[in-house]
């Protein structure tokens, strides 16, 4: 090792900012990307679920004044005159499914109560029970959109 | 005296050719022997050739570190028989368990075994942490020995919450919602972890296949390297704590200014401290046989127990998972029955704040607590204010869990266990 090489030692050379900053970049990238992919391969892109947009019956099915509770989709069907909503029996604290009981809705698991609306009335849920967009299809079935939350207020008239 | 026959052949074997090549020193007599044996074997050069007095007294460690280790080893000798027969999908899992319970020979009594060792795992890897805090046993130099025992404790948790899934029965799928439901109140990335944890919205078959793999692969080799970095790291840090090392363990001296006139300074080139310090010839004797028969005695002592609750006592299994009807209550393993307890006031205070307060508190723990007094004792008299807190959080933690076991009933309201709720005794 010569003079001038001792003195350069701690100096960035051009030739070991290059070989620095290629090696590190390519290292963290292979690293970085390969982190990335797992990460994305994990997230499925099909889900084999039941579909969020469904159709409920005809409206006939629903008497008038009913609370209708559908098992497989989770969902309350309410009617009151000509008017329909759709209301999630999914607890908002924790996921378990709400019971239908005398005046509003009760949670089995951590005991939240729920009025008629939904709207929190004891116990741990953070927010009131989701309402859902109701529709007409073409061919008169009654269509709820799990998708598309609406304001509770908000319902199909006929 | 007369030799024992079993030690005759033993003895007779160990000489052929086959018994040499096998075992280098054959059944050790001399104190050479005695450290040949445990250096020349694989299973057995884990360990030193000699351990401290101390670091053999049952009343200090109470064995509760092997304890869990041998735990693990019964939970992976049954979960690799369980796997011969399980298949993670929704539609069979839960048949396979009815299988295991009465088709299976001695499927009841593996699944049983599995149940209790996982259980007994996450109890004892606490009453293990419980031991080393009140003992002062994380200080220096075990600080990071503390993280990866804290890391250890969550990768427990982890394993029985990911096994919970599999049976595919009520309390199963229930557990597992609420769970991961706890999970997506995470601030930010919450929702999006959940999502990945279930590998979609609900639990699922998607969820079962990624709860088996967790379960059976993922969770299990870290685990198993946490546990081997575990003790590496308790040899390598001079062995168990004991009183007289407080004050012993010499700083770092970086590697030029090694003592070269001693030989301990060397042999511990690598970490250029000095764990030897302290270890006088008369204070240690030799692993073979004190320690090693110790440790065989526990193992079979840990399976014994085992064995036997699994033989009196079965495993739960509720009936096939029904997203539609919650169990009433539905409650989580009784390990988590305190956080839920907690999680049934505020979701966000008592699954995220303070299960997240909680582990930065242990992880920084040896960092906040530099004090090197009371190292070695129980309930040192100098750690009086460290003990106390800890103590205070234990019982609140023990009280909690009691009440989510025992105290809690349907709508998750107060019950009194020693009256028969009328909820219960209806059907009757």
């Amino acid at each position: 090792m010569n003079h001038s090489d001792s003195q350069n030692k701690n100096q960035v050379t051009r030739r070991s900012f290059v070989r620095l900053t290629l090696g590190w970049l390519s290292a963290t990238f292979a690293v970085g990307a390969s982190a990335a992919a797992a990460v994305r391969f994990l997230v499925p892109n099909v889900l084999f679920e039941p579909s969020q947009r469904f159709k409920a019956g005809k409206p006939e099915d629903f008497p008038d004044g009913s609370v209708t509770f559908m098992e497989d989709e989770r969902i309350f069907l309410v009617r009151k005159g000509n008017t329909f909503r759709c209301m999630s029996a999914i607890c908002t604290h924790l996921g378990c499914t709400v019971n239908r009981a005398n005046q509003g809705y009760h949670c089995p698991c951590h005991g939240s109560v729920f009025d008629e609306q939904g709207a929190v009335k004891g116990g741990p849920a953070p927010r009131g029970l989701e309402w859902f967009l109701v529709s007409m299809s073409k061919d008169n079935r009654l269509v709820v959109d799990k998708g598309q939350r609406v304001a509770a207020d908000k319902y199909l008239v006929l | 005296m007369k030799t024992p026959w079993l030690r005759q052949i033993w003895d007779r074997f160990a000489r052929t050719r086959v018994g040499r090549s096998i075992f280098r020193v054959g059944l050790p007599q001399s104190n050479l022997e005695k450290s040949q044996a445990m250096v020349s074997s694989f299973l057995l050069h884990v360990q030193p050739a000699k351990v401290h007095k101390h670091a053999l007294k049952a009343s200090y460690s109470l064995g509760l570190g092997l304890i869990s280790l041998y735990l693990f080893f019964i939970l992976i000798g049954t979960g690799v028989l369980l796997m011969f027969y399980y298949v993670p999908s929704t539609e069979k899992a839960y048949d396979i368990m009815k299988d295991l319970q009465f088709v299976v020979s001695a499927g009841l009594v593996v699944r049983n075994m599995h149940r209790w060792a996982a259980h007994l795992m996450v109890l004892f890897v606490f009453l293990h942490m419980c031991r080393v805090f009140y003992t002062g046993a994380y200080k220096r130099p075990r600080e990071f020995n503390w993280f990866i025992g804290v890391m250890l404790f969550l990768l427990t948790l982890g394993l029985s919450f990911t096994g919970y899934l599999l049976p595919w029965d009520q309390l199963a799928f229930w557990a597992i919602t609420v769970g991961t439901n706890i999970a997506g109140y995470a601030p930010v990335i919450g929702p999006k972890i959940k999502f990945l944890m279930l590998g979609g919205n609900i639990v699922g078959q998607e969820s079962l296949t990624r709860f088996y793999a967790l379960h059976v692969i993922v969770l299990p080799a870290m685990a198993l390297l946490g546990i081997s970095v575990h003790l590496f790291r308790v040899r390598k840090d001079g062995g168990l704590s004991r009183p007289d090392e407080s004050g012993d363990v010499v700083e770092q001296i970086p590697l030029g200014q090694l003592p070269t006139n001693k030989s301990y300074g060397l042999m511990e080139l690598a970490r250029g401290t000095t764990p030897q310090v302290g270890k006088n010839p008369e204070d240690e004797v030799f692993s073979w046989p004190h320690l090693v028969f110790r440790e065989i005695l526990l193992f079979l002592l840990v399976v014994a127990v085992v064995l036997f609750l699994a033989v009196f006592w079965n495993a739960p299994l509720e009936e096939f998972a029904n997203p539609i009807h919650p169990p009433n209550p539905a409650k989580a393993p009784w390990y988590f029955l305190g956080l839920q307890e907690l999680v049934s006031y505020s979701a966000f205070w008592g699954g995220v704040v303070v299960p997240g307060l909680i582990v930065t508190a242990l992880v920084a723990l040896p960092y906040i607590d530099r004090k090197r007094h009371g190292v070695g004792r129980w309930f040192a008299s100098e750690r009086v204010v460290a003990n106390t807190i800890f103590s205070v959080c234990l019982v609140v933690a023990v009280v909690l869990t009691i009440i989510g076991t025992s105290f809690r009933g349907p709508n998750w309201g107060w019950v009194v266990p020693w009256h028969q709720s009328p909820a219960i005794t209806e059907g009757h």
